[in-house]
């Protein structure tokens, strides 16, 4: 009997000692006890950065590329291409399975979401109410702004969310297209709530308040609100925190980094932690012993963009290079002309270990808006339009505008405007996006006179990704692509 | 005095935070508790007893048996002469037991001094018990499916224990993952049901319940070592694979893909053995994959850079003249492979008396890979113990620390193999390797890596139990166990700079470290008795809790000045890489009860229940329920019955149906975690963090119910036994990343959604004949299983996954592709171009079939289902022969009706000139060889993934044979040996299979796509032979 007792006291003191079934992560943050300081605030911004540059292949790391650049006049696959998707989109033969679309929407949309998390849950803190959490908020509001105003170029109607997803329901997945006007309304409106941002931050990368108003330029351009987008890259021109760079290659030096003609820029380092600038490996050269080249983005010859360019025009061989010296033998190897924007010295041998930053909007781009706007409000040039398109040119060592064709029509000066920002933003995902806002018939005739005829209207948009489709039958694609 | 015991532990317990010190304080208060009963009374001699046992057959005395006078604790052993001797009280007549493992204990009465026993082996004596869950039984009173793995099968030296259930179970399907020594293999029972969750069957050992996942850091390149191969299969006596529903539910939420019981040699009651095994073998590749030499490869890349540029003219790579003067080139394979020495060292001594029972073994086994500087290598060491405290009370231990070490290749270093042009060599002029490819198409030196680089693995693992088991009453027994896993595994990695991988960054040296930490404590109390003399019962309830911990946290550097150091001093260094670490925890909460019920041996009835509590599941949903019921009518007891008993001695029908589930899903996936991310701003880099996925607070376990009706026959007194099986599993809420559309934000959500089906027959045999000089037992086991796909959720009806499609109505790992259709002629490029998916098709390019009927083709659109990894059948054939002292043992098994991915082909298909590619290019299109199965060489395919590399994987193989030979008694006698044995075994020999690439037993490892064959270790033959030498 005592026996017994014994054991029926052990028996129950050991059930007493069971585990607990709550999981207690201790390597991982749980949203629930996250969004508490300015510090966490920072944080989750600082993750919206991140989506639309970090590794190899995101947005601004080639992604852009090779997904809308390759669709162009001036660009083609290179011989390291091999994806077939890319390939394609060269060719303009892709369709609404090409993986790259897939890339495109869901990155962007992966930054969208990180910066609804953002403002949601930095806007609903009662604590986080000083003035660094009302900058992380526009900040916020400023890269959502960008991605948006990335998609609804490429996309057309694409669905807006302005809420994290927090719950899986009907309403979250099966979103509608919001017509491009309404997209367009929040994009401007959340680029004059960025106008608040400091006009300096110490963190060089970090989103100023010069450039929301430089965006804000471009999205009015875009819309074709010429007054708006005169008026807005006046203000950036005037508020004479930016200038041009006097030599030309500063803009991608290293040692320049983010200087005075840098408004907003993608950030690389490499041999760190960090990523190096993929655009300097993949138009590095093959040909070259000891340049580990992967020479996947080509120029397209029969665009005629390395023989736009006048041989004076110190642009031309900092834009390319015809000729590279091998750093195991130091012997110099001719090569057709490459893409040399982003080649770093420093790291031959490795190209992709390169440190310098690709351009996203630079001082250069706003005195274009500038001219363009002015032309189009002004039904043809004024003189300011030809002073701000002469300074580039300026820079660029070639012949002002002014003394060489001081009489242009709106047309005529329209083009001007369109070849220089053509030559002068090579290599910055900037030609496809020019392209497309003048329209089909401008599109399609460009390409065809480069060669690319399988050039049709609807390529001034890219198809929604099937897949999207499928899981969401709300959505519908781009009209054009609709079969 | 005893009375105070628990509060003072009780104190201790709120003191004391080690939970494992806590628990052994516990069972050692427990043991002092109970007290140690040792009772030694005088004896009073009445007449004394001599006697010898001896084999029935052979009349070989037999040592170590046991003789016990029937009512008494009076026992003697027989000595080596298998003589014994009594002095006792009791008075002549009186009757003996007689008793030895693998002999039929036989009573004698003993009328006068001096005896002779005989015994007659019983080759069925270990097929008789079956090990169940919580408890063991006769396979007569058993009314689930379960079988064992006989001793003759785990006879033949395994690598790991997986491959001793190899063709040996019905319903079972074991395949090797890779050829790389250490490597695991994937067990599939009766089917694989989770797409996503894990497949592999839960392990049993010694009473401790795990799931064999690899313990990695991540540091390691290839393939990580698999947990179980730290368990010597020698120390293994037998392995019982529970099936269905009404075996497996007593292990709810994990026996939803079966549970596989392992139990290792325990010491018995018979004098001291010691037992020394010793083989030697060695392996070497079982089959090369064919490619083109030096000449072959020239003509192909002078066609390929010809097609793409026809100005340059046809040898644009090399001269007629300079490919004559080539000879075969560089044999990438020959130069990779070796033959590799295997051994095996195992020593073990067993043995003990009435009270306590030992067994220790040491093991080394040592294996060289057939790739050169790749191995495995394990040191173990075990201890069983049994022994009686009291009359009532019991203890048992079972320990077991072993080693492993792995030297691994890395990933891609098979592809690199195959697709090495045979033009490059291995060195430079100056000696310095050839760093990599030396055309477009990089990819590093396969040689330089085997030889260079370090990519190795140690392991160490403790794995225990300890038991103690009480008699409360006559009929209730409490049993109480403590167990522990600890698994420590580091990896090292260094990529010099003298090789590719390793140039870029001027070396590169990462150290990981992982560790895996279990608990486990188990209570149940077991209630056996008889009332009317013809119900038996037998009851138990219980109460079971696990834990684990894991932790891992690597380290790195780059920029060495040279490599001398290699990964032992990364400060070394000059760019340090990111420091990782990571943690996570489960556990498991349990409550049990079974009930067993018979009626006279006739009629039997089982019923279980387990509700489990397991930490992974979200928070709304942490506790499922999982009953079974089983029934079975043993025919042959039955009066009626009494006349056809001589032909047919056992007829049992039975069936069962219960529910079991799968936890496997990984830890808190049910919460909403967040990331840290970096991004640079200016020249410093920051942290952010952000949300990885959506919170699911209903997510649980997978659910399985399973259905299954079985007969099992026994013929001519057990002499030929079949075993019939029907059965059907259906799993629902199946864990699936149910795709979400992009706008949300994530990619996918883990939800309880979609169901798969399995369903099939098994059919298993065993004969055995013999006289006294020859015998012969086989056993044969064949199964066909059907997988279907029932629902995937979210009104889906498929998804694609690279190249395999989940799809409703058809079965997991299913390939999914285009169909070829021919080659494009000079003459059809007008009409037939648009199926070449080709903008500018040209002659030479393969035809696709136009699935969708838009008249052209497209990968996107003209995609359909290509065949699928899972096979028809399984078999497994084994006989066993002995002859006087000879024996042959032969195991035949095989796969029919699957089918296999042959990654290699695809990359050494593409034919374009700048890497190696299989002898099929000699057959290329040209102008003057208009080939209609294969295409012409190509500057820059486009790949595409059609039918052409779906290969049927069926194989019927001589996977084992075995001939050994004892040395009869006399002769080992004079040497003082019990007996030596010496045997020669071949595995692998012989093997019948269509596929052409290295071997058909392949997969790699996930449901969702098994059968790719992609740059996995080939698999190889052995010939090895040794000693067994018992003392």
């Amino acid at each position: 009997m005592k026996k017994t007792l014994i054991f029926s006291f052990v028996a129950l003191f050991l059930i007493s000692a069971c585990n607990s079934l709550d999981e207690d992560p201790k390597a991982f943050i749980s949203s629930a006890t996250f969004y508490k300081t300015t510090e966490d605030a920072d944080a989750a911004v600082i993750a919206i950065h991140n989506a639309i540059n970090s590794s190899t292949h995101t947005l601004y790391n080639r992604l852009i590329q090779i997904s809308t650049e390759m669709a162009t006049d001036d660009y083609e696959a290179g011989p390291r291409a091999r994806n077939a998707h890319v390939r394609a989109l060269s060719n303009l033969t892709h369709d609404a399975s090409n993986d790259r679309m897939i890339e495109l929407w869901r990155q962007s949309y992966d930054g969208i979401n990180r910066a609804n998390v953002a403002i949601d849950n930095i806007s609903k803190n009662p604590n986080l109410n000083s003035q660094k959490d009302k900058d992380l908020i526009n900040e916020a509001k400023f890269l959502r702004a960008v991605l948006y105003f990335n998609i609804v170029r490429w996309f057309g109607d694409v669905p807006l969310v302005l809420h994290e997803t927090t719950v899986l329901n009907s309403e979250a997945i099966n979103v509608s297209n919001t017509p491009e006007a309404e997209v367009y309304t929040q994009i401007e409106k959340d680029l004059i709530d960025a106008e608040a941002l400091p006009v300096v931050q110490q963190n060089k990368g970090r989103i100023t308040s010069g450039a929301a108003k430089s965006i804000l330029a471009k999205v009015y351009l875009t819309e074709k609100k010429w007054q708006k987008a005169a008026e807005k890259s006046k203000e950036v021109i005037d508020s004479k925190v930016y200038d041009l760079f006097e030599n030309y290659a500063d803009v991608f030096n290293v040692a320049t980094k983010n200087g005075k003609e840098h408004i907003f820029s993608a950030q690389f380092k490499g041999l760190t932690n960090w990523n190096g600038n993929m655009l300097a490996s993949t138009a590095a050269p093959t040909s070259v012993p000891g340049i580990a080249g992967d020479q996947a983005d080509a120029l397209h010859k029969e665009g005629g963009l390395f023989e736009a360019f006048a041989e004076t025009d110190r642009r031309k061989y900092i834009t390319f290079a015809v000729e590279f010296v091998s750093p195991t033998d130091g012997k110099t190897y001719k090569v057709t002309p490459h893409f040399n924007k982003y080649f770093d010295p420093a790291t031959p041998t490795s190209p992709g270990q390169s440190s310098k930053n690709t351009p996203i909007i630079r001082f250069a781009e706003v005195l274009l808006i500038y001219a363009e706007a002015l032309n189009e409000q002004n039904s043809g040039p004024t003189a300011e339009a030809y002073a701000a398109i002469d300074r580039v040119r300026t820079r660029a060592g070639i012949p002002l505008l002014s003394e060489t064709s001081p009489a242009l029509s709106q047309d005529d000066f329209r083009e001007a405007v369109f070849e220089e920002r053509r030559k002068e933003l090579v290599y910055e995902y900037q030609r496809w996006f020019d392209l497309a806002r003048r329209g089909p018939d401008y599109f399609v005739a460009k390409l065809k006179a480069a060669g690319k005829t399988n050039a049709q209207p609807k390529h001034v948009h890219f198809p929604i990704p099937q897949r999207e489709l499928d899981l969401n039958p709300n959505l519908k694609q781009v009209p054009a692509w609709r079969k | 005095m005893k009375i105070r015991f628990p509060v003072a532990l009780y104190y201790l317990k709120h003191k004391v935070m080690n939970k494992q010190l806590h628990a052994f304080l516990w069972l050692f208060a427990f043991l002092i508790s109970v007290g140690i009963n040792a009772q030694n009374t005088k004896p009073l001699i009445n007449s004394t007893l001599n006697g010898t046992v001896v084999d029935q057959v052979s009349n070989q005395p037999i040592p170590g048996v046991t003789v016990q006078i029937k009512g008494t604790t009076h026992a003697a052993v027989t000595d080596l002469d298998g003589k014994f001797y009594f002095q006792t009280g009791q008075i002549f007549p009186y009757t003996l037991v007689v008793s030895y493992m693998g002999y039929i204990t036989a009573e004698h009465i003993a009328t006068k001094d001096f005896v002779q026993i005989s015994l007659k082996e019983d080759v069925k004596e270990l097929n008789e018990i079956v090990i169940i869950g919580y408890g063991s039984t006769s396979k007569k009173d058993y009314t689930g499916a379960a079988e064992t793995v006989a001793q003759m099968s785990l006879k033949a030296t395994q690598k790991t224990l997986e491959s001793s259930l190899q063709g040996s179970v019905a319903g079972v399907n074991v395949t090797q993952t890779s050829g790389q020594p250490g490597a695991g293999m994937s067990i599939r029972i009766r089917g694989g049901s989770s797409i996503q969750g894990g497949n592999e069957p839960l392990y049993v050992i010694d009473g401790f319940p795990l799931y064999n996942s690899e313990v990695t850091s991540g540091v390691l390149s290839g393939t990580p070592t698999n947990p179980l191969s730290t368990i010597n299969p020698s120390d293994i006596e037998s392995i019982t694979v529970l099936k269905d529903a009404s075996s497996t539910a007593i292990y709810g939420s994990r026996g939803a893909n079966g549970v596989v019981i392992i139990t290792t040699k325990k010491g018995s009651n018979n004098a001291t053995t010691v037992n020394y095994d010793f083989t030697i073998g060695q392996q070497s590749v079982r089959k090369k994959v064919d490619v083109l030499d030096a000449q072959g490869f020239s003509k192909l890349r002078n066609a390929a850079l010809f097609d793409s540029n026809p100005a340059g003219g046809p040898n644009q790579y090399l001269t007629d003249a300079q490919i004559a003067q080539l000879g075969k080139g560089t044999d990438w394979q020959d130069a990779a492979f070796q033959k590799g020495l295997t051994q095996n060292h195992q020593l073990s001594v067993s043995g003990g008396n009435n009270q306590t029972k030992y067994a220790v073994s040491g093991n080394y086994y040592n294996q060289e890979g057939i790739i050169k500087n790749t191995g495995f290598e394990r040191f173990s060491g075990r201890v069983n113990l049994n022994s009686k405290i009291s009359s009532k009370a019991r203890f048992g231990l079972n320990l077991t620390v072993a080693e492993t070490k792995s030297k691994v290749a890395p990933t891609g270093l098979v592809t690199a193999l195959l697709s090495m042009p045979p033009t490059a060599t291995i060195y430079e002029p100056d000696g310095s390797y050839t760093l990599r490819n030396p055309f477009e198409n990089i990819f590093a030196n396969p040689i330089a890596t085997l030889n260079e680089r370090k990519n190795q693995s140690i392991t160490d693992r403790i794995l225990g139990t300890v038991y103690g088991e009480y008699d409360i009453l006559k009929n209730l027994v409490l049993k109480v166990s403590f167990g522990t896993d600890m698994i420590f595994n580091k990896e090292k990695s260094f990529l010099p700079s003298s090789i590719y991988e390793g140039s870029i960054t001027n070396g590169e040296g990462k150290i990981g470290n992982a560790e895996s930490r279990s608990w486990l404590n188990e209570n149940t109390l077991t209630y056996t008795t008889v009332f009317g003399e013809k119900h038996h019962l037998n009851a138990l309830a219980g109460y079971t809790q696990q834990s684990s911990t894991r932790e891992f946290n690597t380290s790195g550097s780059q920029q060495y000045v040279n490599d001398i150091t290699s990964y032992y001093s990364l400060q070394s260094g000059n760019v340090a890489l990111m420091p990782t670490s990571g943690e996570s925890t489960w556990a498991l909460n349990s409550y049990l009860t079974r009930v067993n019920y018979n009626y006279d041996s006739k009629y039997f009835l089982t019923g279980s229940l387990r509700a489990d509590g397991s930490s992974r599941f979200g928070k709304d949903n942490k506790w499922g329920y999982f009953p079974s019921v089983a029934a079975a009518w043993q025919i042959s007891n039955e009066s009626f019955f009494t006349p056809v008993k001589d032909v047919i001695n056992s007829l049992k029908i039975r069936t069962s149906w219960g529910a079991t589930g799968n936890q496997e899903i990984g830890e808190y996936q049910s919460l909403s975690t967040l990331t840290s991310v970096k991004y640079l701003f200016g020249d410093q880099i920051y942290t952010g963090f952000t949300p990885t996925r959506i919170s699911n607070n209903n997510l649980g376990w997978e659910l399985t119910n399973q259905f299954d009706a079985g007969v099992d026959v026994g013929f001519f007194n057990d002499k030929l036994n079949v075993t019939i099986d029907v059965y059907r599993k259906t799993t629902k809420d199946l864990l699936l990343d149910v795709q979400l559309p992009y706008t949300t934000g994530f990619t996918s959500s883990l939800q309880n959604f979609g169901s798969v089906q399995n369903q099939g027959i098994e059919f298993g045999l065993n004969a055995s004949l013999g006289n006294t000089a020859f015998s012969w037992t086989s056993n044969f086991n064949i199964a066909f299983n059907q997988n279907k796909i029932i629902a995937l959720g979210n009104g889906a009806e498929f998804y694609t996954f690279g190249n395999y499609i989940l799809k409703v109505g058809q079965s997991l790992g299913t390939f999914y592709g285009a169909v070829t259709d021919g080659i494009l002629q000079t003459d059809e490029v007008a009409t037939k171009g648009v199926y070449t998916g080709n903008a500018t098709p040209k002659a030479g390019d393969r035809l696709y079939k136009d699935i969708n009927g838009d008249g052209a083709f497209t990968t996107a659109a003209d995609r359909t289902s290509i065949g699928d990894a899972q096979p028809d059948f399984v078999f497994g054939f084994s006989n066993n022969f002995t002859y006087r002292g000879f024996e042959l043992a032969i195991l035949v098994n095989g796969s029919v009706g699957n089918k296999i991915l042959n990654g290699n082909l695809q990359a050494l298909e593409l034919y374009n000139g700048q890497q190696n590619a299989s002898t099929s290019a000699l057959d290329a299109w040209t102008p003057t060889n208009p080939s209609n199965t294969t295409p012409r060489a190509k500057l820059d395919p486009a790949p595409v993934f059609s039918n052409r590399f779906v290969e049927d994987g069926s194989f019927v193989r001589v996977k084992n044979i075995a001939l050994s030979y004892n040395l009869p008694k006399k002769l080992s006698e004079k040497l003082s040996l019990t007996s030596v044995k010496f045997r020669v075994i071949g595995e692998n020999l012989l093997t019948w299979t269509k596929y052409t690439g290295y071997d058909p037993e392949v997969t790699n490892g996930t449901t969702i796509s098994p059968g790719t064959d992609t740059g996995i270790y080939p698999a190889s033959k052995t010939i090895s032979g040794g000693l067994i030498v018992t003392f």
